[in-house]
């Protein structure tokens, strides 16, 4: 066999490989990823160390008193706007929904105390979402490249005769949309995803509310432990975390969760029970 | 002579896989996806070229050969695996074209002989097992482009670190200047994935054009004049070129598209399954377990089991793949007459499409092509075919557009590489990023020992990052495969950088992952170093 090195057996450590990814790196440190117009994705360590600095500074039961969220902020030209997303810290990630695309947006995990002071624990990059439409602008300008790169030369006031630019670029976009609907490589690729729709607004009424909810079932154990979620077998990430989304009709959810371990010696069980009622006022 | 053409297209081949080779393993299952890909759609495609360059027919043709490529196609071991799988391959023909004199089959079983008769003939007379040289050889002739791609088809979008964005396109440009003798013009992002700004990093290569899908130019800002029809220019000055969504649709399509037709070769029914066990058992891996082995003798037949399908014609398919061509290029012209009244200008026509489609998902698509070429030579002059340098030169001014972040996924975004089946790997992968980046800062001169372990890590961090393990998980096929080789290239990038920062190198370890993840030789950890980050970032 020709290669740049040995053959030998002995050498090669696989039991060093099988072991499970670490769950974390020891640094309180998050992350904030653009998925798509609508959509992020953040991941966040917290350190133990942190928290013991946190309850420190702020009080002993800060972590039991304050509600836990993911603050966004909207930083689209320096503006500061945010909203709130209530999530527990041991979920290390999430997704986020943005009504709003074409903007920058940054995160902050922390605390947000009963009197309404924000405490921050750790804090995101900025991401800049895509517009996912076309843009509004149409100022042109041009340039010439020589072949080397030498030459950047903008040039302006050239008239280039044909039809104006929008009705070129709405008419392919709207082709583009219709051809993605319905032919897509989605249907070879059978990607399954969590819906990236966002809330329709209704036509018509003037003013308006809609409101929906999920349900996110999150957990670890064992990387290489047998889970069950109301008897249906859970995949593990490799770092031995799980999470599943659901729809969360009106009514009773129970979700039965079991562990057995991978010598199945060992069984934990958790059972959660969700109740939803939604009442609106009808108009 | 010249203007005549009322536009123009490029057909643009997207040829990648991930690196995958074990020389841990005497034989290993996923390497034959390469060798697969060499014997459908890599050299058939130097077969035509060489054919119509025999006979006179100019053509023109833009092709990625990725990094992880190059590196497979030019490992010795790798080669010496892949003349051993078409030798077993060209043994089992030809035993089969005696087993089927009086069959129905022959005529199939003739052309699989002749296949691996004529594979063996380029890749050992023309070639002497260099197939680079091959590409290389119609790139210098100027009838094809090659461009590169991200080192390990990283997908630029999800980094955090501009340090990662760079050595991606860095140690690409390095290596194919090491294959190809001159600097790569044009560059394929993994999976068409752009970030607005990304393009500064290709300028500092001299990487003059990249492609992107078509929401990616007309979205871009401001409205582009000539929607996809004309590449505009990032504010860097690097040309952006966006995919025709009709002639992928016309190739693509479930329904309506090209290879579904029933005349053309059925993938899913292979010899590998019907042939007697003992029989066919030489051909399958060590294991013995029955598996595709690439020769198919069905036809496609209609809507019937695969037990009901009908032998496959070759001389019935061609037909097809000739008259498909023609309605193709048809189309185009249409298309291109259409475009040049509606805007005032020739437009270019840019059709896009990976690679291994082409004889490998769909069998006679390698035909398909070759007549394509022919008749767009031959037969019309509406439409000239172009590579994206030859139609810049021509015309060097175009509007100045910044594009949007897009992807040629499903949705046109992110999420097929961001989602519940692999966000898990990103916190692992940026860890890793900016242990490269602490290292390559840390030690701007090591050599020795040092010098190797950080070069060993920059390898296992690049190897980690391609997209095709994202990929794989969210489509579900080799998800265990691809999960494992993630985890493993970051458990050994982990050691190693434990092993570099506790001053306790273990030399033994260290090169047996030398041995094993040898992609780029030329590696120079320095290429992830904040310094070099900017300064090809300031231009």
């Amino acid at each position: 066999m020709t290669s740049s090195g040995h053959i030998n057996k002995h050498n090669t450590s696989p039991e060093a490989e099988a072991k499970a990814l670490p769950e974390g790196y020891g640094n309180t440190e998050a992350a904030l990823l653009p998925r798509d117009p609508n959509w992020m994705f953040i991941y966040w360590e917290i350190t133990e160390n942190s928290r013991k600095n946190t309850c420190k500074q702020y009080g002993e039961d800060v972590f039991q008193k304050g509600r836990q969220v993911i603050r966004v902020y909207d930083v689209t030209g320096g503006e500061g706007r945010y909203f709130d997303i209530a999530v527990m810290l041991e979920a290390k990630s999430w997704y986020i929904n943005v009504q709003e695309a074409g903007r920058a947006y940054c995160c902050e995990v922390g605390l947000v105390m009963p009197d309404g002071k924000f405490i921050g624990l750790v804090k995101t990059n900025t991401v800049n979402l895509p517009a996912g439409r076309v843009s509004d602008v149409t100022d042109e300008k041009w340039m010439a490249v020589s072949s080397d790169f030498d030459k950047l030369m903008q040039l302006s006031g050239v008239e280039y005769i044909g039809k104006g630019s929008g009705e070129v670029a709405k008419s392919l976009a709207q082709r583009w949309e219709m051809l993605r609907a319905v032919f897509s490589r989605a249907s070879s690729w059978g990607v399954s995803s969590m819906s990236s729709q966002s809330l329709q607004k209704p036509e018509q009424k003037k003013f308006w509310l809609v409101a929906d909810c999920e349900l996110i079932l999150y957990g670890a154990t064992e990387p290489d432990a047998f889970v069950t979620v109301s008897g249906r077998k859970v995949n593990l990430n490799p770092d031995g975390t799980f999470s599943m989304r659901f729809a969360l009709p009106d009514g009773l959810v129970d979700l039965p969760i079991k562990a057995v371990s991978k010598d199945e010696t060992d069984t934990r069980e958790i059972d959660i029970k969700v109740t939803r009622a939604t009442t609106t006022d009808g108009k | 002579m010249a203007n005549k053409e009322k536009g123009y297209l490029a057909l643009v081949l997207h040829a990648h896989l991930p690196f995958i080779r074990h020389p841990e393993y005497e034989d290993f299952l996923e390497e034959d996806w390469f060798f697969e890909a060499m014997c459908e759609t890599y050299i058939p495609l130097l077969d035509i070229y060489e054919r119509l360059t025999a006979e006179g027919t100019d053509f023109r043709v833009t092709m990625s050969l990725t990094p992880p490529l190059c590196n497979m196609m030019s490992d010795d071991l790798l080669r010496e695996r892949f003349r051993r799988y078409y030798n077993l391959r060209l043994e089992l023909a030809e035993k089969e074209v005696v087993r089927n004199r009086n069959t129905g089959f022959y005529e199939v079983a003739k052309m699989y002989e002749r296949k691996f008769r004529r594979i063996r003939e380029l890749y050992e007379d023309y070639y002497h097992g260099r197939i680079l040289d091959g590409f290389k050889k119609f790139q210098d002739m100027g009838k094809l482009e090659i461009i590169t791609c991200g080192a390990t088809h990283g997908f630029l979008p999800l980094e955090l670190r501009k340090e990662a964005v760079h050595a991606q396109i860095k140690l690409a440009a390095d290596d194919y200047r090491k294959h190809f003798g001159r600097g790569p013009r044009g560059i394929w992002l993994a999976e068409c994935a752009y970030n607005p700004g990304d393009d500064v990093f290709l300028k500092a290569q001299g990487i003059r054009f990249f492609f992107l899908e078509t929401h990616g130019i007309i979205y871009g800002s401001p409205r582009p004049r000539y929607g996809v029809y004309a590449p505009v220019y990032c504010p860097s000055g690097v040309a952006a070129f966006g995919r025709d969504m009709e002639s992928a649709q016309q190739v693509w399509s479930a329904e309506t598209g090209y290879p579904g037709d029933q005349r053309y070769r059925e993938f899913y029914r292979d010899l590998g399954y019907d042939l007697e066990y003992d029989y066919v058992k030489p051909y399958l891996h060590q294991d013995g377990v029955r598996r595709n082995i690439g020769m198919k003798y069905h036809k496609i037949t209609g809507k019937v089991q695969l037990n009901e399908k009908a032998p496959y014609n070759p001389g019935e398919a061609r037909d097809m793949a000739a008259s498909h061509a023609g309605n193709f290029m048809f189309n185009r012209e249409r298309q291109i007459e259409h475009l040049n009244h509606f805007l005032g200008k020739k437009p270019i026509v840019v059709s896009m499409y990976d690679a291994e489609l082409y004889g490998h998902w769909w069998y006679e698509g390698t035909d398909f092509l070759e007549f394509l070429f022919k008749k767009v030579h031959y037969d019309q002059k509406t439409m000239k075919m172009v590579t994206p340098s030859e139609y810049l030169s021509m015309h060097p001014d175009n509007q100045v557009v910044q594009p949007c972040m897009s992807t040629w996924g499903d949705k046109g975004y992110n999420e097929v590489w961001l989602n519940g089946t692999n966000d898990w790997m990103y916190r692992h992968m940026h860890k890793q990023v900016e242990r490269m980046v602490e290292l390559a800062n840390r030690f701007p001169n090591a050599d020795g020992t040092l010098r190797r372990a950080l070069n060993q890590c920059g390898r296992e961090l690049v190897l980690g990052m391609s997209s095709d393990w994202a990929f794989l998980m969210t489509v579900g096929t080799a998800k265990s495969y691809s999960t494992k080789r993630f985890v493993s290239h970051t458990h050994r990038f982990n050691g190693l950088y434990e092993q570099i920062m506790g001053n306790r190198l273990e030399e033994n370890w260290l090169k047996e992952l030398e041995w094993k993840d040898n992609i780029f030789p030329e590696m120079n950890y320095r290429v992830f170093s904040t310094e070099e980050m900017e300064k090809a970032a300031r231009g």
